[in-house]
């Protein structure tokens, strides 16, 4: 079974590199885009069985990005990450899951199995 | 009655009663004269009638003694003779210088004395013996016949004189009777126009005298309306309103002005109105300056300080807004003060409530974007902790401990940006109004990125102004906010700052400009934008950004003005914000909010 395929979209470049490689390590295989239309152009053009977006960034929000996918694949789930904490309700009502940065990379992990494993046939990956 | 009527007709009173009695003086002295003249010719009469006797006394003397000469021869008895000799010529005399002016008697005197001379002609023959006279037997009866006709014709001149006296006796009681009844009609007439006269002046001035008095009681009753009328105006004034003289005591309270200071007006007459209204200052607690000395210095009407707090007798306090007048008289003349003032207590409160609203806002906007800032390097962190622990090749384990350093870094840089948005200084500090706003600018740039907005700084100068660095960066973080939100997704915003020199109404400062690309502001807003509450955000916005903005510039002796640019490029609203280099704010007591 191969490991499920994580994209994850951050304009942070440093922090998005540090959670591809937290990711990495759990087994994930990790695409990386720094701004939205980017991510939605991987998301476009790979197999991707989960989506970690960072909400607050410039020019295309993470709600609009999100917004996006959902139009075109509904089925993959969406993890919103956010340094803020008052998110827009309508950005939260088109994702799965909400994670608050900062709440350290063992949430990550956990959020991000269950998300996958609640979401579709795709198997779950990730060492344990 | 005019004052010049009434002295008119008091001289008149006096000037005619002499006037009259002038004119009656000179009737009587007219008329005593004609007395005393009617007097002087009996007078002379009576003397015209004695020196007649006299001389006939010497006549019958002289007589005697020729008689006496005849008889005897002997020459003694011719004494008599010789003696009256003299005395009849001084007598003739005499009577010619009395009778000159009546022709009648002077002819009878001259007919007298010939008649004498033709006697002492005869006379002096019978002495000398004369022959012929001796001879005629009837010498004796000529010598009689001829002092028969002297004594007749003296005896005419005397009858004459006695008429005449008596013609002139009769006048002369006539004259005095005439004096007698002229006296008592011209007294009687003096008396009457006088009565009359006095009569008619005193009533005048009575009747003008009762119409005065009618006129004075009727203006007292007006005045006494009118008085009462502006009193019960005064006691209705919802503010309090105390009036003073021109020496600064107490003349008038109405109730409002004896319930916020604590004084009845009963007690507080005539108090010194520093004693009865004692005002400081709010912040520093010192006495604030007498308004009344103010306005007698100024000469205008003035308003408190800001935040003067009153001292009410019985302890109370009150936060008040008052302003203070001279009273003027009709020609001018300052003749006292009057003071209107207000209890603000409560509105001040509600005003620190709403700024101490607007802060929190405001400090909730920033711990939003201070969460966002800490929270992405934190999570790093976080991160890169949990690859130390599962990581053992050392190369890569010092590259993560690098990164978490790196991150660790920017997370402390943030919380002392933080930190310093707290520490307020209690005095005003020099502050350099570029990192200011590069600091309120770094808080805020996660938000434009955001937005996609194009932000223009032009900062190059580093300017220094004084002030309350929290407040300024409240200021800017509101205005800068504000542009934000009126420019929109990928709008733009252009912060330009420039020295300022020192104009007519203000000193050397700095002025800072921000201009956005929005919609601009519709001109009939422009005058509301400073009030609290007004809002063009709608539910996002509390509507005190502006206003609590404005209060915290023209605390700093500054101004905002609001306006909307004519640029092509920047269409929007342009916001100047003077800020002088040397503060008008003073220390404060950070109590309360």
């Amino acid at each position: 079974m191969s490991a499920a395929t994580i994209l994850c979209i951050d304009d942070e470049a440093l922090g998005l590199r540090i959670r591809k490689t937290v990711l990495e390590h759990a087994g994930y295989r990790v695409l990386t885009a720094e701004d939205g239309p980017t991510g939605l152009t991987l998301f476009r053009g790979h197999a991707i069985d989960g989506v970690v977006l960072d909400y607050f960034m410039p020019e295309m929000d993470g709600g609009a990005v999100a917004q996006a996918m959902r139009l075109e694949r509904p089925e993959i789930p969406i993890m919103l990450l956010s340094a803020y904490i008052n998110l827009p309700a309508e950005a939260v009502a088109l994702v799965d899951v909400t994670l608050l940065k900062g709440e350290g990379p063992e949430e990550l992990l956990e959020k991000l199995r269950v998300m996958l494993a609640s979401g579709d046939s795709v198997a779950p990956g990730g060492p344990r | 009655m005019k004052l010049p009527e009434f002295n008119r007709t008091l001289r008149q009173l006096v000037a005619l009663p002499i006037l009259l009695l002038v004119l009656m003086a000179g009737f009587l002295v007219w008329q005593i004269v004609a007395t005393a003249r009617a007097q002087q010719q009996l007078d002379h009469s009576d003397q015209v009638t004695s020196q007649v006797e006299k001389l006939q006394s010497l006549f019958i003397d002289q007589e005697t003694g020729l008689r006496g000469f005849q008889l005897t021869g002997d020459q003694v008895m011719l004494a008599p003779w010789e003696a009256a000799a003299g005395p009849i010529q001084v007598q003739f005399a005499t009577l010619h210088g009395l009778l000159a002016a009546d022709p009648q008697q002077s002819a009878t005197l001259r007919d007298l004395e010939d008649r004498y001379n033709r006697w002492l002609q005869f006379a002096r023959g019978v002495l000398a013996k004369d022959p012929k006279l001796i001879a005629d037997p009837h010498v004796n009866q000529r010598g009689k016949q001829m002092m028969d006709g002297i004594r007749a014709t003296a005896g005419l001149l005397q009858a004459r004189e006695a008429n005449m006296r008596q013609a002139q006796y009769r006048r002369a009681q006539a004259l005095q009777g005439r004096e007698l009844v002229s006296l008592l009609l011209s007294a009687l007439l003096v008396g009457v126009v006088l009565a009359l006269f006095t009569r008619h002046h005193v009533k005048t001035i009575s009747v003008s005298y009762v119409r005065t008095i009618d006129e004075i009681t009727g203006q007292s009753e007006a005045l006494f309306e009118s008085q009462q009328w502006f009193q019960t105006t005064l006691e209705s004034i919802g503010d309090a309103v105390i009036a003073c003289d021109i020496h600064g005591s107490v003349s008038f309270m109405n109730a409002v002005a004896e319930n916020l200071t604590g004084w009845k007006l009963a007690d507080a007459k005539g108090h010194p109105l520093e004693a009865v209204f004692r005002i400081v200052s709010e912040d520093t607690r010192q006495p604030a300056e007498n308004p009344v000395e103010k306005v007698r210095r100024l000469r205008q009407v003035i308003g408190l300080a800001n935040h003067t707090a009153l001292l009410a007798r019985d302890g109370r306090e009150f936060i008040i807004d008052d302003s203070a007048a001279p009273i003027l008289s009709g020609a001018g003349e300052m003749i006292g003060v009057v003071l209107v003032f207000r209890d603000v207590t409560e509105e001040r409160r509600m005003e620190s409530a709403l700024v101490a609203s607007e802060k929190l806002a405001v400090a909730g906007r920033l711990a939003a974007s201070i969460a966002h800032e800490i929270h992405n390097p934190l999570d790093s962190v976080a991160n890169l902790h949990y690859l130390l622990g599962l990581e053992n090749d050392l190369e890569k384990r010092a590259e993560y401990l690098r990164l978490a350093q790196q991150e660790l870094g920017r997370t402390m840089q943030i919380s002392r940006t933080m930190l310093s948005l707290y520490r307020e200084p209690r005095a005003p500090i020099s502050l350099n109004l570029r990192e200011l706003i590069e600091g309120v600018l770094l808080l805020l740039d996660r938000r434009m990125k955001h937005l996609g907005i194009q932000l223009e700084a032009q900062l190059s100068e580093p300017l220094v102004v004084e002030g309350f660095p929290a407040e300024l960066r409240q200021v800017f973080t509101n205005l800068i906010s504000n542009a934000i939100d009126a420019a929109g997704p990928k709008g733009r915003i252009r912060i330009r700052m420039e020295h300022a020199e020192a104009e007519e109404l203000h000193g050397a400062g700095a002025i800072v400009e921000i201009t956005d690309n929005g919609v601009g502001i519709p001109t009939d807003l422009l005058p509301k934008l400073f009030q609290p509450f007004f809002t063009t955000k709608g539910a996002t916005g509390t509507g005190l950004g502006l206003w609590v903005s404005m209060g915290i510039v023209q605390k700093h002796g500054g101004a905002i003005k609001i306006g909307n640019s004519s640029e092509p490029g920047l269409p929007g609203a342009s916001i100047r914000v003077f800020l002088p280099a040397r503060t008008l704010a003073q220390s404060v007591e950070k109590a309360g909010c």
